[in-house]
């Protein structure tokens, strides 16, 4: 017996160090507290059975003492107390370890293994209770000693069944529970344990001091057995099944609480449990609660169905509304609506008309025949319905309907239309009158109009998919764009130039380019494009194009024009043309030779005479006239530079460039920033123009593409 | 802004007024005006250019895409009440020198009467 407590005591000390633990579990002490569970329950099971023997072998010498009056009284009531105490905690903390956690809803084998476990102990007891009835009969004698075997038996048996069905029920109870509900069952299950001290100190429980408390604590445990909540996800099926189970759980309840009643009292036994009132309440809590869970299993199975519905309905609108992120396609959110409405509403046919285009096409047939949705499409058609929302709710009523004589008394026809598109129509039909209550009718709107929503955004996607690849697209060409624009320009001693552009899309239709004729000749070309974005990329690169091939065979300035004109003539939509200015500069003869196809006067600061002016040519922008004609309408001119002089080759984009009164940039500013700055470096002129610009302009967004080109030409000569 | 274009027809000649800019969007009216083929019916289209602030180079197309159709169907194309702005526009490209610019609706009908 000492032994035993010595057992015992360290188990207690070393579970609530467990639980200190717990909280702060990483993975050592996780792996240390489930070795120490394994070797906490093959004690408790020790502990167990030694203590049922020693009672077993104690209860059996009292009953031997109690035969043999004279004998000396051996057995002490309260060494049966304490092992009863022990084999009863054992047992309980055994089970209170290995019970597993609820793992998703499988309630029905949570039940099947309750009733394989515990309440085929009930089933044990009864066989044990008849074979020792038979015997006795049989042999027809008394043994006092056999049937305190069969009564401690009992006993053990019970205390497994209470034990086993005590945490399987708080598992359940505890299914979907709150704090309070926690707290509650922690109290409860402190409070029952502690009546246990009643056995242990030999009070009576029956007396007038207890009798109350008692109660108190049944009225505690029939307020815990109103939690059911794992019975309503019962399927009906699954209701009907656990119905069996409880029922068999709540007879092996009805067998022990027979049998030790039966016994209560006897004369014939040295210890009667039913004193024990630790078993008393156990055996009240799970008796109430199998009594409570068979009740509301089995008034809850009419409904069940209702419930069934409404859980698959959510589990559809999931589904629907879960297609986009799954990757589905049209068709298969189409599927799945087909499906979900005819099961929401339970009809007995229907048909889904998908639009392609304008033509509706029936894509889902259930039940019913193409020739009856032909027919009945036309009386629709006739009554010009075929389209729009519509319930009949008693078609017999309707003669149209009458003549058709359709095996259905029920219609909904449901559109699934947003404001811009008509993706089809949903006909639903049932066999009986007021078929689609208004419940139902609700349900069904969602249903569509979830699958319009769905419908919607994989369309969106799709479309958005495709953006981002037109995006990507014009990224590609706006770097190809930028590449076709020169970085650098041949650096030389005897000019000096400085560009800048910026285009206001991805692609704009600005663009400059030079080429290298000879030792001292450099041919530079600027031009502008009518339009922007991709068409006038195009052309900008055809321009590009037609300026490296003709160049190649150096030709004059207005020679090129002609050409360009007539080889742009042939390939120009009629709207486009392209305004360009090319200038061929030679430093050996200090002169440039230039022509302007209706591209923005060029700017020059004259140093000899201090003067800045525009050179006013004629010339008429490229692909405006698309015949020989266009060869009077362009001039060639020539020009020596000094030393110090500038020049400002730009795009309309600077000069047209508006502030926020719409006021132009203008060529008159131009001018009188290029009279302040002519002095500095080609660089700083530039840098100066664009600072005005940019003061002028704000930081709006760009209407219109800008190019500028500062060429200064220098003093000292290369090679001399 | 936008554009406004209204019409006036006189016998055979119509009067296009053209009120605001003539930016990218505002042409694609232009031109549908400009496509009709009720147009060709008159020798004479004068468009006064009194309100027109602006000019783009999508807005000059359009009058450019139309030129050689309206001179082989001998039909005059004639501007005037042009702001300096909008004519220098005009002249840069060198259309001053194709299309027919005068100051003012009396000259416009000397020369589109000649």
């Amino acid at each position: 017996m000492a032994n035993e407590q010595k057992f015992f005591l360290p188990y207690i000390l070393l579970k609530l160090q467990a639980r200190h633990k717990l909280p702060q579990s990483n993975k050592s002490t996780g792996f240390r507290f489930m070795l120490y569970r394994t070797n906490a329950r093959s004690l408790l099971v020790t502990v167990a059975i030694i203590s049922w023997s020693l009672l077993l072998a104690n209860v059996l010498l009292s009953a031997e003492t109690m035969r043999q009056p004279g004998a000396v009284k051996l057995a002490l009531p309260y060494v049966d107390n304490i092992l009863t105490v022990i084999f009863i905690l054992s047992v309980f903390f055994y089970q209170r370890l290995s019970t597993e956690n609820l793992k998703g809803i499988d309630f029905i084998g949570y039940l099947w293994n309750l009733f394989s476990k515990a309440g085929i102990a009930a089933y044990l007891s009864i066989a044990l209770i008849l074979g020792y009835r038979m015997i006795t009969s049989y042999a027809n004698l008394q043994s006092p000693l056999l049937l305190h075997i069969v009564y401690q038996v009992n006993f053990g048996l019970l205390v497994l069944f209470l034990a086993k069905a005590f945490y399987i029920w708080q598992k359940l109870l505890l299914y979907h529970k709150n704090r309070f509900l926690q707290i509650a069952w922690d109290w409860y299950e402190l409070l029952l344990f502690s009546t246990l001290l009643l056995t242990l100190l030999n009070f009576n429980y029956t007396s007038y001091v207890f009798l109350p408390l008692l109660a108190l604590l049944g009225f505690y445990t029939l307020f815990l057995c109103t939690n059911l909540k794992w019975v309503a996800f019962l399927t009906f099926n699954k209701k009907s099944r656990s119905l069996v189970l409880i029922g068999a759980i709540l007879v092996s309840c009805y067998i022990f609480i027979r049998f030790f009643h039966q016994f209560a009292d006897s004369p014939d036994l040295v210890i009667d449990y039913s004193d024990v009132a630790f078993l008393l309440l156990a055996m009240l809590f799970v008796g109430l609660y199998t009594l409570a869970a068979f009740l509301v299993s089995l008034f809850s199975l009419p409904t069940s169905s209702v419930f069934e519905q409404k859980s698959e309905d959510l589990l559809n609108f999931q589904r629907l509304s879960q297609s986009i992120q799954q990757g589905q396609s049209e068709p298969q959110v189409y599927n799945m609506l087909f499906e979900s409405t005819i099961r929401a509403s339970d009809a007995s046919a229907a048909w889904f008309e998908l639009y392609k285009g304008t033509d509706p096409q029936v894509s889902h047939l259930l039940t019913i025949k193409n020739e009856q949705i032909e027919r009945i499409r036309h009386l629709l058609m006739a009554y010009n319905i075929q389209n729009i929302d519509y319930i009949n709710n008693n078609l017999d009523r309707n003669p149209g309907f009458r003549d058709l004589t359709l095996p259905w008394k029920s219609l909904i026809i449901l559109p699934i239309k947003s404001k811009q598109h008509q993706f089809g129509v949903l006909y639903l039909l049932k066999d009986i009158e007021q078929g689609f209550d208004r419940e139902t009718v609700n349900v069904l709107r969602t249903f569509t109009n979830q699958t319009i929503l769905t419908i919607e955004n994989l369309r969106l996607v799709a479309e958005s998919l495709q953006n981002e690849r037109y995006k990507e697209e014009l990224k590609i060409a706006s770097t190809v764009q930028e590449n076709l624009i020169p970085k650098t320009f041949p650096s030389d001693s005897w000019f000096e130039i400085s560009t800048h552009s910026k285009a206001a899309k991805e692609v704009g239709g600005d663009f400059y380019d030079f080429l290298q004729l000879s030792e001292s000749r450099i041919a530079i070309i600027i031009g502008d494009v009518s339009g922007k974005g991709i068409s006038a990329a195009f052309h900008m690169a055809q321009m590009k194009g037609i300026f490296h091939g003709l160049m190649q065979q150096d030709m004059a300035p207005s020679e090129f024009m002609k050409q360009a004109n007539s080889a742009l003539s042939r390939c120009l939509e009629k709207t486009s043309f392209i305004t360009s200015a090319l200038y061929i500069i030679d430093y050996r003869m200090k002169g440039f030779m230039f022509a302007r196809a209706g591209h923005c006067h060029t700017l020059y600061y004259n140093a000899m005479m201090e003067d800045t002016f525009y050179f006013q040519t004629e010339g008429l922008g490229l692909g405006i006239i698309r015949d020989k004609s266009y060869n009077n309408h362009v001039r060639e001119m020539y020009y020596d530079y000094n030393p110090g002089d500038v020049m400002v080759i730009y795009t309309d984009g600077i000069v047209e460039a508006r502030n926020d009164k719409s006021d132009e940039y203008g060529e008159d500013r131009l001018r009188y920033m290029l009279t302040q700055t002519y002095h500095l470096e080609a660089e700083d002129i530039k840098c100066a123009i664009i600072n005005d610009l940019e003061d002028f302009t704000g930081t709006g967004s760009l209407y219109d593409d800008q190019t500028l080109l500062v060429i200064k030409f220098k003093a000292t000569q290369p090679n001399e | 802004m936008s554009m406004k274009i209204t019409h006036e027809i006189k016998e055979s000649t119509i009067i296009i007024t053209l009120d605001g800019e003539l930016d990218a969007s505002s042409s694609v009216i232009l031109d549908e005006e400009l496509s009709d083929p009720e147009i060709m019916k008159y020798s004479k289209i004068l468009v006064d250019c009194k309100n027109l602030h602006y000019i783009s180079s999508a807005g000059l197309g359009v009058f450019i895409s139309h030129l050689q159709r309206f001179e082989d169907a001998q039909i005059k194309l004639i501007f005037f009440n042009m702001q300096d702005k909008v004519r220098n526009v005009f002249e840069i490209l060198g259309l001053d020198l194709l299309m027919t610019i005068v100051s003012n609706y009396e000259e416009a009908l000397t020369i589109a009467d000649e």
